[in-house]
């Protein structure tokens, strides 16, 4: 992305020209192209919804039907029959815990790694870098197998484990992109006043770090909370899995009940709109970051 | 798996001590000189292991030991794996030679799952970035509530594949879901069909599906690199009397040409590994006839303890990732030069 690094990240032509309130008939259609799209690919999504505030019988008769009484039955049933909710703690437990310790480590393993310099700083740069191009499905059966032997398989510490070595790649180039453009007279000044090098890592760098790593904490909370495949291979099944796990069982054990299916798969949309919506400012611009310099 | 152990175990030991002291003797510097401070800058002193530069790489060590346990040495277990003809559950295995990758490469079920693989990891990263581009061009041209349209354009990217395919499996039932339901309601009702159940279009069934996903990056990425592009260059080209295709076609596209290189290299990535579509849908079936290299992988690896041909088949896989990334990468990088 050499060709862009140059350019201004943002301009505010809009704000700044005086006719910026002026409507015409273009706008107007792109506006309603664009709610079409966006209607068409959230139908699905809307269908579940509605849906899940529906019984299993008016489903079967009449599939286009929508919800004749607001009832909340299936998140209740949901909650009786099964154990959604472990699995809903379990997942939480998960994306936090992979978070946690993904900001402990990352950040100053990319100041470690810019800062050494020289070829070391090539090489484990690269090194790092390497892991984006491998993907999962090549080192899940040795892991499943390593986990078995020290006795962690099917515990959540695995999944967490996991994920830190699959997250580290993207986290690192994340880092490295952003600690280049940190002045280092900064840490020197902390230096000179007699700070230890974790000391100004910690009070001087890494508060400077926090536009990309609240971006990088979002993108890796919403990627945790939904997955799929690295539950599904690492829980077995004595264990309630995560959310996506559980459901997928309920797919294979209650075959017919879909409306508590669709009912799990509401609630398991609702935490990624919360995470998205708390923090979309950060989000936006920090995936401009990653975009523009990366 | 006893020489299995000892590779964990080995790799266990690469930590602060190999890394920090196996290669030079530790020279003790004096503390709080500023050239020492930056070691990576510091060209004038012969020795490279100067104690700011071990603090430094004891930064790394937490990461590395993790990525290097994770990720690292599982990739070269599986290719040792791939030359064995090991279960996956029993203790002892034998050295097979190159066995398995002739299997793989004479099974017409791994040539299907490549064309699977091919169809969809291809097909929706040239879909969704055609979207994502139309989409983002339309963001950038809006005047009022931009913030708005912004996330309604985004909040569909939230929904992951595993769960967008959970709902698309029951509209797609034969007897009771929508999709035929509405048909034969308009009066179509030949159309109706089994849509995950007939191996002659499955594929372009679960293509139509993985495309309702993972747009939503591509279009924030296009659209941060279109808020870049110097309005002053559009103004000029309009001046000279280029129209709107021609301002795309010679100014904007060229200045785009990064975030196309990162967007199809991110979508082809992604597009490789597809697994939730595949195993929610049609669990690889009818038959193997819907099976990716992904599933493919997973189900000979666990589903029919073939442990041994899986890893050849993950080492297969990985050659066409990093192929595929590379070759992909210098092309549109020559490209955008030339651009």
């Amino acid at each position: 992305m050499s060709t862009t690094t140059t350019r201004r990240p943002f301009r505010l032509r809009r704000k700044e020209s005086s006719e910026r309130k002026k409507w015409s008939v273009g706008e107007v259609i792109v506006m309603i192209v664009l709610a079409v799209l966006v209607l068409i690919v959230a139908s699905p999504v809307i269908y579940a919804l509605l849906n899940s505030f529906r019984s299993y019988s008016e489903i079967t008769i009449d599939p286009m039907g929508l919800p004749t009484q607001f009832t909340l039955d299936n998140y209740v049933q949901l909650f009786q029959q099964t154990d959604f909710a472990e699995a809903i703690l379990n997942t939480v437990i998960i994306t936090v815990g992979t978070v946690v310790l993904l900001v402990a480590i990352v950040p100053m393993a990319a100041y470690g790694i810019e800062r050494v310099g020289g070829g070391t700083s090539r090489f484990l740069y690269v090194l790092f870098i390497a892991g984006l191009m491998i993907p999962f499905q090549v080192r899940m059966i040795p892991l499943v197998e390593g986990f078995n032997q020290v006795g962690l398989y099917s515990t959540l510490l695995s999944v967490i484990l996991v994920h830190l070595g699959g997250a580290a790649s993207f986290g690192i180039l994340l880092y490295c992109s952003f600690i280049k453009g940190i002045p280092i007279e900064v840490e020197e000044a902390a230096h000179v006043d007699g700070a230890g090098r974790l000391r100004t890592f910690w009070s001087i760098v890494f508060p400077m770090l926090l536009p990309v790593t609240s971006a990088f904490v979002i993108i890796q909370a919403l990627g945790l909370w939904n997955d799929f495949f690295i539950p599904l291979v690492f829980l077995d099944s004595s264990s309630a899995g995560t959310i996506n796990v559980a459901i997928n069982r309920m797919v294979g054990l209650l075959t017919s009940q879909w409306q508590l299916i669709y009912t799990g798969a509401i609630l398991a949309i609702i935490p990624s709109i919360a995470i998205f919506a708390g923090f979309q400012r950060y989000f936006i611009k920090g995936m401009s970051v990653g975009a523009v310099k990366g | 798996m006893s020489d299995q152990s000892a590779q964990v175990g080995q790799s266990n030991a690469v930590g602060p001590g190999v890394l920090l002291t196996g290669e030079r003797p530790f020279e003790g510097a004096p503390i709080g000189s500023q050239e020492e401070f930056i070691a990576g800058e510091d060209r004038r002193k012969p020795r490279r292991w100067s104690r700011g530069r071990l603090v430094m790489l004891a930064f790394v060590v937490p990461a590395l030991v993790i990525y290097l346990l994770m990720v690292i040495v599982p990739s070269l277990q599986t290719v040792q794996l791939s030359f064995t003809n090991w279960d996956g559950i029993s203790d002892g295995y034998d050295y097979i030679g190159i066995k398995n990758y002739e299997d793989i490469l004479t099974s017409g079920r791994f040539w299907n799952a490549v064309r699977n693989t091919l169809i969809l990891g291809l097909g929706s990263a040239i879909i969704i970035n055609v979207i994502a581009l139309i989409v983002a061009l339309m963001l950038d041209k809006l005047n009022h509530a931009p913030g708005l349209f912004r996330t309604a354009v985004y909040l569909p990217a939230l929904v992951s594949a595993f769960i967008m395919a959970t709902i698309w499996k029951y509209l797609l039932n034969f007897n009771f879901g929508s999709v035929n339901t509405v048909l034969r309601e308009i009066g179509v009702p030949d159309w109706a069909r089994d849509w995950l159940g007939d191996s002659s279009i499955v594929i372009w069934v679960i293509l139509f599906i993985t495309c309702f996903t993972l747009g939503g990056n591509t279009t924030l990425i296009y659209l941060a690199n279109l808020q870049s592009v110097p309005q002053e260059l559009v103004e000029a080209a309009r001046i000279d009397g280029a129209n709107g295709w021609k301002v795309f076609w010679n100014v904007t596209w060229p200045m785009i040409a990064g975030a196309v290189t990162v967007n199809m290299t991110l979508a082809m990535i992604a597009g490789w590994v597809i697994f939730d579509q595949i195993l929610v849908l049609t669990a690889g079936g009818p038959g193997f006839v819907s099976e990716t290299m992904a599933f493919f992988i997973y189900k000979v690896g666990f589903g029919e303890y073939r442990a041994g041909f899986g890893s050849a088949a993950a080492v297969v896989l990985f050659l066409v990732v990093i192929v595929s990334t590379v070759g992909t990468n210098a092309y549109m990088r020559k490209r955008e030069i030339q651009a």
